[in-house]
């Protein structure tokens, strides 16, 4: 009866789907980190030489920054992952809440190693660096862009795109200009309202953004230096700019260890072997992100690139780095003012 | 008869405990730089009576509306086709057209779109992309497909015998459709338009792409209070209040149309 | 005929995107262009050794399978109650059925996911399973309604007088009335869910990961034709489907009532 098999198949199906629990490996490492190109790489360069070390494997949580902490959030005190990659000042978020374990630095001498800048607290520690800066397409945008003020020019109206999820960059920018700061922010409004009729779109992924450079749709952007060299290594011509009124606004990416774990060991194992000279030089090479161990091999080709810091001056000189407290607590008023004023047609 | 509704009932259920489970967050404070919430406060809906969540909310009902209606002029005459064709072979071809759409998934769907209204493909007269005429196309797009398999499982119910009595009557075809087809359609078209109006009012992927951040629908909104600004109180006002308002709008339009119903 | 003219256009309109993806997906550089620039297969290698892809492949096969079989019973109760339940508040149940398709995605993917916290069941697959099967449901309900509308009682009635019990009167004149109301609706279904990633990338984990959310991860990192690729094996294997149904079934017979 054909029904019969039907119904037999759809039963054996939910049974299946209701009854008996996914597979899981054996007391794997579990690591929160962004997909894509971030997690290959975390995989490739510090995963597998952890795994050699300690004999521990490792698997990963891939997802966005935010819907990763929604979910480290709810599973509080029982963590589904053990070590977390996130930008530093959304740690802050995670902080906040109780969410992260106090770093023992005693299991973490690389520490030693690392630009002062990139201890952002006892509970998270740099991984790697960047820049947000401008990014353009010379042979589609006939001029020179060399600074910020640049980007109010009418002769780039509608051509500029920008992160519609965190306007924190360009607003700080802005008020830097009027003599302000992330924290009195206010003073740059009238500046960030001239740029309305400047911007083609915002884009909401790291794809999207390159998609909009490729195409030639977004030729002018406030984009994240990692993925600019990324598309220099696809054969797309883009010119990254190492602004001469402001630099660029740095980011650090950062890693810490979820409260409640059972792998503490591991994970502070995890995190000094990703801040050693050897591991920092392969990362550097691999993503194109700045080292935060001084001593990391930076290839020639890189050197003295946006985002790419090789010495204690260059950390202070060459990227703004803002108050994580200050950009946490003010990204949402941010946003909501950006949407209203800028965003809106 | 009535206990027939207990496991839809059940489904539902838990579906409004999940909501619950954000809403109950609206009530509570928002601190910003923290994800610790305050104590018991209204502040958030006062807040999202601002006029740039109302105007999300304005802007996705008439987009929504917009999209409906040009949904069902483009859907009719394909469904018609599909259900009253003699030849198996128009009918397959038909079939197999309007089902591929839906299996090349929302994200890869509005990819497609981004080149084509992007004036990589086509130069466009007027800018198509980031703007709210390229969102409709994705949407109206999107809810095709879905209108015309509703549209022609109900016209494929209708007896030919009534439109081949009309027309012996001395009808002319424009009258036999208006007359007896469509008037006998209408719980198709009903059906077909609110679920692409209900489907639309919740577009995420379409204005979140196509719209390039410039328009803002209630599910983009949504997205941006409760991640990227992490403000689950905010976000959980705005759902709640985007929640009301379309589901008074949408029962509204079914009383209005079930009334019309023969 | 004028007819004629517009489906032409309105069937061409509905295909450009599906033209442009497959184009797309042999482009042999990590670039989306149209249209592309030489011929490469390598993006379906990708595809298809892809580890992600293979495993969420299987989470989807379970979570669209279970909730599918959960909501077309549910769905076809329900629209039986709706159409002869003599109900007192049938706009508003109405509505209150098609509410989650209204729910922003977002919302409801929260909202899924505190609850499942709360209930300890962050690492099943059940709350998936229970999402979906509401987010289905409302196409599964408005489908065979429209099939339930149409329904004759004096078919069921005459049915019953001959001495059928009411479960043999239902399977045997009923539910095969309703034919293309559930065939529609079990098509909604199967799409619906097999596309759902918004509510679906809040609840699930690596493990449990569907495949529209692992599309959605992939697409959101990488800006190459991989996913065109995997969209242009869904359309493949869809043609291949419904040609065999047509061929052994006569899809219109099932589909459409004449």
């Amino acid at each position: 009866m054909r029904s019969g098999i039907v119904v037999t198949v759809v039963g054996a199906l939910l049974a299946v789907s209701l009854l008996v629990p996914p597979a899981r490996a054996q007391n794997p490492l579990v690591v929160s980190v962004w997909g894509g190109n971030w997690k290959d790489t975390v995989e490739k360069v510090v995963g597998k030489a952890f795994t050699a070390k300690t004999g521990i494997p490792v698997e990963y949580e891939v997802g966005g920054t935010i819907d990763r902490l929604a979910k480290a959030r709810v599973a509080k005190g029982n963590p589904l992952v053990d070590l977390n990659f996130t930008t530093t000042h959304v740690a802050r978020l995670y902080i906040s809440d109780g969410l992260y374990e106090k770093l023992d630095m005693a299991k973490l001498p690389n520490t030693k190693e690392i630009a002062r800048e990139a201890l952002r607290s006892d509970f998270h520690v740099g991984s790697w660096a960047y820049v947000y800066t401008i990014v353009y397409r010379p042979d589609l945008v006939k001029e020179d862009i060399t600074k910020w003020a640049d980007l109010w020019k009418p002769s780039l109206k509608g051509k500029i795109a920008m992160p519609d999820f965190d306007p924190s960059h360009i607003i700080t920018i802005a008020a830097l200009m009027e003599g302000g700061n992330e924290v009195n922010w206010q003073k740059g409004e009238g500046r960030l309202k001239q740029l309305k009729d400047s911007v083609a779109a915002f884009y909401s992924t790291d794809a999207q953004s390159q998609d909009l450079m490729k195409t030639g749709q977004g030729p002018v952007q406030v984009m994240l230096s990692v993925n600019a060299y990324h598309l220099q290594e696809q054969g797309v011509p883009v010119k990254v700019v190492q602004p001469t009124d402001f630099p660029g606004v740095v980011g650090i990416d950062t890693m810490a260890i979820m409260a409640g774990t059972k792998k503490a060991e591991a994970a502070h194992q995890f995190i000094n072997l990703a801040l050693s000279k050897e591991i920092q030089t392969e990362l550097v090479k691999a993503l194109r992100a700045g080292p935060v161990n001084l001593g990391a091999t930076v290839p020639a080709s890189l050197r003295g690139q946006p985002g790419i810091f090789v010495s204690a001056a260059e950390w202070t000189e060459r990227g703004y780095i803002m108050n994580d407290e200050a950009r946490a607590k003010n990204l949402p008023a941010w946003r909501e003012w950006f949407t209203a004023n800028i965003v809106k047609k | 008869m009535k206990l027939l509704l207990l496991p839809a009932a059940a489904v539902l259920a838990v579906f409004a405990a999940a909501l619950a489970s954000l809403f109950r967050w609206s009530l509570l404070e928002f601190i910003p730089g923290s994800l610790q919430a305050g104590s018991l406060t209204l502040a958030n809906f006062r807040a999202v009576l601002a006029a740039q969540y109302l105007g999300a909310i304005r802007d996705t009902v008439v987009l929504s509306a917009l999209t409906t209606v040009c949904t069902l002029l483009g859907a009719y005459p394909v469904a018609y086709v599909l259900a009253r064709t003699p030849s198996r072979r128009v009918r397959s071809a038909l079939l197999v057209l309007t089902l591929a759409p839906f299996f090349t998934g929302a994200i890869v769907r509005t990819y497609a779109w981004v080149l084509v209204l992007g004036n990589t493909v086509v130069t466009w007269p007027v800018p198509m992309l980031f703007t709210e005429r390229g969102v409709l196309v994705g949407l109206v797009h999107f809810s095709m497909p879905t209108m015309i398999l509703i549209l022609a499982a109900a016209i494929s119910h209708i007896d030919p015998v009534y439109e081949r009595a009309a027309a012996s009557l001395g009808a002319s075809p424009a009258r036999v459709f208006r007359r007896v087809t469509l008037p006998l359609s209408l719980p198709g078209i009903v059906s077909g338009a609110l679920i692409v109006f209900a489907w639309t009012l919740s577009a995420f992927p379409t204005p979140e792409l196509l719209g390039g951040g410039k328009v803002k629908m209630i599910a983009n909104v949504v997205k941006d209070l409760g991640l990227d600004s992490f403000n689950w109180p905010g976000a959980a006002a705005f759902a709640m209040l985007a929640l009301a308002l379309t589901l008074a709008l949408l029962t509204a339009v079914g009383r209005v149309s079930a009334g019309r119903t023969p | 005929m004028i007819l004629r003219a517009a489906v032409v256009a309105l069937v061409a309109f509905m295909t450009l995107p599906t033209v442009v993806v497959i184009a797309v997906s042999f482009n042999p550089t990590a670039i989306l262009s149209f249209p592309p620039a030489g011929f490469s297969l390598r993006w379906y290698e990708n595809v298809l050794t892809y580890p992600q892809f293979q495993r969420a492949a299987v989470n989807s096969v379970v979570v669209t399978g279970g909730a599918v079989a959960l909501a077309l019973p549910v769905g076809t109760l329900a629209a039986l109650a709706l159409e002869r339940g003599r109900l007192r508040g049938r706009s508003l149940w109405a509505a209150v059925l098609l509410s989650p398709l209204v729910v922003p995605g977002v919302a409801a993917g929260l909202g899924f996911l505190i609850l499942a916290a709360a209930l300890g069941l962050l690492r099943s697959r059940s709350v998936l399973i229970a999402a979906h099967v509401a987010l289905v449901l409302p196409f599964v309900v408005r489908s065979v309604w429209v099939s339930v509308r149409n329904l004759d009682p004096a078919l069921e009635r005459a049915a019953a007088s001959l001495g059928a019990t009411p479960w043999r009167t239902f399977r045997r004149v009923t539910l095969p009335l309703l034919r293309p109301g559930l065939f529609a609706g079990l098509l909604f279904a199967v799409v619906v869910s097999l596309n759902e990633f918004v509510v679906s990338l809040f609840i699930s984990n690596r493990v449990t990961e569907i495949l529209p959310v692992a599309m959605f991860t992939y697409v959101v990192n990488y800006t190459d034709p991989t996913i065109a690729a995997l969209s242009s094996l869904f359309i493949l294997a869809t043609f291949l489907v419904v040609w065999l149904a047509d061929r052994y079934l006569d899809l219109g017979r099932v589909f459409l009532q004449h």
